[in-house]
C-alpha cells in the first residue's frame, strides 16, 4: 500500500518541479529577449555617438 | 393590446421558424442524423441481437444531445449569412427578445426531431414497451430542450465568429451537456421497457428543471455582454 | 510613473512563497508523522489529505476565475481577464492532478484505475473538459472579443460544475440509495487539523502561483512594449 501513497504525492511534487522549469524556460526566454533589446539599444546609441560625431567634426 | 416585446419575439420567432419551414434544411439534417446516429450504436454495441431495452434511453439521449449541437449550431446562420444581425442589433428589440426567439426557434427544432426519433428509438430498441411510456418520455423532452434550447443558444453564439466553428460549439457544448444526458437518459431509462419507477422519473425531471433554471439565470446575467459589438 | 519601480508585487510573492513553503513542510510532516492512521482505510486514506486540498482549491480558483468574468463584463479591466485566464489555468492543472491522484486512490482502494460511481472522480473529469474548452475558446478570439466571451464562458462553466456533480450522485442515489458517507465529516480532531494545514497550504500554493504568473505577464508586456518602440524606430 505504501508505494501508491508515494505515487500519489510523488505525482504532486512532480507536477510542482515541473512547474519550476516551465518558469524556468519562460524566464530564460525573457532573458534573452532583453539581452536582445539591451544589445540592439546600445547599438542604435554607438550609431547615433558615431553620426554626432561625424557631424561636429 | 399585446405588449411590443411579445409583438417582436412573435415576428423573429416566425422569421426563423418560416425560413426554416421554406427551406428545411436544418431540420431534416437533424432529423437524418438522429435516425443515423441511433443506428450507429445498434451497430456498435447491439450487433449480437442483445436486448437494448436497458440502454435504450442512453442511446436516444446520446444521439439527441449530438443532434443539438448540429441544430443549435445552424440556428444563427440565417443571421450571420445574411449579415442580418447587424440590422437587428440595430433596430430597437431588446436583446433578451432575439436571444429569447433563438431558444424558442431551438426547442422547436428539437421537438420536431423528438417527434420522429423517440417513436424510432422505442421501435428499435425497446423489446416489451408500453405505449403509454411514450408519453412520460415526451415529459422528459419537453423539460430537457428548455436546458438544450437555452444554453445552447448562448454558447452558439460564443462560437459565431469563430474560424472553427464547427469543431468548437461541440468542444463548448457537450461538456456542459452531459448533465443533462445523465439526467434525461436516467429518467428515461426509468420509464421504458415496461418498468415503471415514477419516484426516480420525477427526481430525474427535478433535475432537468433545475438546470434549466440554472442556465435560464446565467443566460439572462450574460446574454447583453454576448452581442456588445 | 511609479509602476516601473513597484516593489510591490515582488514582496508579496515571497511573502506568500515563504509562508506557502513553511506551511507545506508543515503539513507533509503532520500527514506522515503527526496524523494517526486510519482504522479502516490504513496508510492509503493519507492520499485523501493532498487530493482534497488540491480539489478544493482548483474549485476555489475556477470559482474566483467565474467572478473575475463578472468583474471583466461590468469594468472591461483587462486585468480580470488577465487574472481569470490564471486561475483557470491552475484550477485545470490542479484538476488534473486530481484526477491522477483519485484514480491511485481508486487503484488502491478498489483494485482498478477508474470508477463511474464516484460522482467527485467524474465531476472532475467532466471539469477537465468544460476548462479545456475555454482554451480553444480563448484561441478562436482575440483581443476584447477573448476577454468578453472568456468571461461568459467561465460563467457558465462554473455553472456547470455543481450541475455535473449533482446529476452524477442523483444517478448514483436511485442505483445505491445508501447515502455516500463524506470523509470530511466525521474526522477525528487529530486528522481534522492537519487536514486544515494542507488546505491552507495548497490555497498558499495557488496564490504563489497565481502572482508568480502575473509577474512574468508584466515583464512579458514591458518587453514587447520595448520592442514595438525599437521596431518603430528603427
Amino acid at each position: 500500500m505504501n508505494e501508491y501513497v508515494t505515487a500519489a504525492y510523488g505525482v504532486i511534487l512532480f507536477a510542482l518541479l515541473l512547474y519550476v522549469v516551465v518558469v524556468g524556460l519562460r524566464s530564460a526566454r525573457l532573458a534573452r529577449e532583453a539581452e536582445l533589446l539591451a544589445r540592439l539599444v546600445e547599438r542604435e546609441e554607438a550609431e547615433r555617438d558615431g553620426e554626432t560625431d561625424l557631424a561636429a567634426r | 393590446m399585446r405588449p411590443v416585446w411579445s409583438r417582436q419575439l412573435r415576428a423573429l420567432l416566425l422569421k426563423d421558424l418560416r425560413l426554416e419551414l421554406r427551406t428545411r434544411d436544418t431540420i431534416v439534417a437533424m432529423v437524418l442524423f438522429s435516425v443515423v446516429a441511433m443506428m450507429i450504436f445498434q451497430f456498435a454495441v447491439g450487433s449480437s441481437g442483445d436486448d437494448l431495452t436497458d440502454v435504450a434511453g442512453g442511446i436516444l439521449w446520446a444521439t439527441l444531445a449530438l443532434t443539438a449541437v448540429l441544430g443549435v449550431g445552424r440556428s444563427w446562420v440565417p443571421e450571420r449569412e445574411q449579415r442580418v444581425l447587424d440590422g437587428i442589433l440595430v433596430a430597437p428589440i431588446p436583446r433578451l427578445v432575439l436571444l429569447v426567439s433563438k431558444v424558442g426557434a431551438i426547442y422547436a427544432y428539437l421537438l420536431v426531431v423528438e417527434i420522429i426519433a423517440v417513436p424510432l428509438a422505442a421501435l428499435f430498441f425497446i423489446r416489451h414497451g408500453q405505449a403509454g411510456d411514450l408519453l412520460l418520455v415526451a415529459g422528459v423532452c419537453l423539460l430537457a430542450n428548455l436546458g438544450i434550447a437555452v444554453l445552447g443558444s448562448l454558447l452558439a453564439c460564443l462560437a459565431l465568429f469563430a474560424r472553427a466553428r464547427e469543431l468548437l460549439l461541440p468542444v463548448l457544448f457537450l461538456p456542459s451537456l452531459l448533465p443533462v444526458v445523465i439526467a434525461a437518459a436516467g429518467a428515461t431509462h426509468a420509464v421504458a421497457g415496461g418498468t415503471n419507477d415514477l419516484a426516480e422519473y420525477r427526481g430525474y425531471l427535478l433535475f432537468l428543471g433545475v438546470y434549466a433554471v440554472i442556465f435560464g439565470l446565467v443566460a439572462y446575467a450574460t446574454y447583453d455582454h454576448v452581442f456588445d459589438d | 510613473m511609479s509602476s516601473t519601480t513597484d516593489t510591490r508585487p515582488a514582496r508579496r510573492l515571497t511573502v506568500t512563497g515563504l509562508v506557502t513553503a513553511a506551511l507545506l513542510l508543515t503539513a507533509v510532516y503532520g500527514v506522515f508523522f503527526g496524523a494517526p492512521e486510519d482504522a479502516d482505510q490504513g496508510i492509503i486514506q493519507k492520499i485523501f489529505y493532498f487530493h482534497v486540498a488540491i480539489a478544493m482549491v482548483a474549485l476555489l480558483a475556477f470559482l474566483v476565475a467565474a467572478i473575475e468574468g463578472i468583474r471583466y463584463l461590468r469594468e472591461r479591466d483587462p486585468r480580470h481577464d488577465e487574472i481569470g485566464s490564471i486561475c483557470v489555468g491552475i484550477g485545470l492543472a490542479f484538476s488534473i492532478l486530481v484526477v491522477i491522484t483519485g484514480s491511485i486512490w481508486a487503484k488502491a482502494s478498489w483494485g482498478t484505475w477508474w470508477v463511474w460511481t464516484d460522482p467527485r472522480l467524474v465531476t472532475f473529469v467532466i471539469v477537465l473538459l468544460l476548462y479545456a474548452a475555454y482554451f480553444v475558446l480563448r484561441s478562436s478570439a482575440d483581443g476584447e472579443r477573448q476577454a468578453r466571451y472568456s468571461a461568459i464562458y467561465s460563467v457558465a462553466a462554473f455553472a456547470s460544475v455543481p450541475l455535473s456533480f449533482y446529476s452524477v450522485r442523483v444517478a448514483r442515489s436511485f442505483v445505491h440509495p445508501v447515502v455516500f458517507n463524506q470523509q470530511g465529516a466525521n474526522m477525528p480532531d487529530s486528522m481534522l487539523w492537519w487536514f486544515v494545514v494542507g488546505q491552507i497550504a495548497m490555497i498558499g500554493v495557488f496564490l504563489t502561483i497565481l502572482q508568480l504568473e502575473l509577474i512574468q505577464r508584466r515583464a512579458d508586456r514591458a518587453l514587447r512594449r520595448v520592442k514595438a518602440r525599437l521596431e518603430a524606430a528603427a
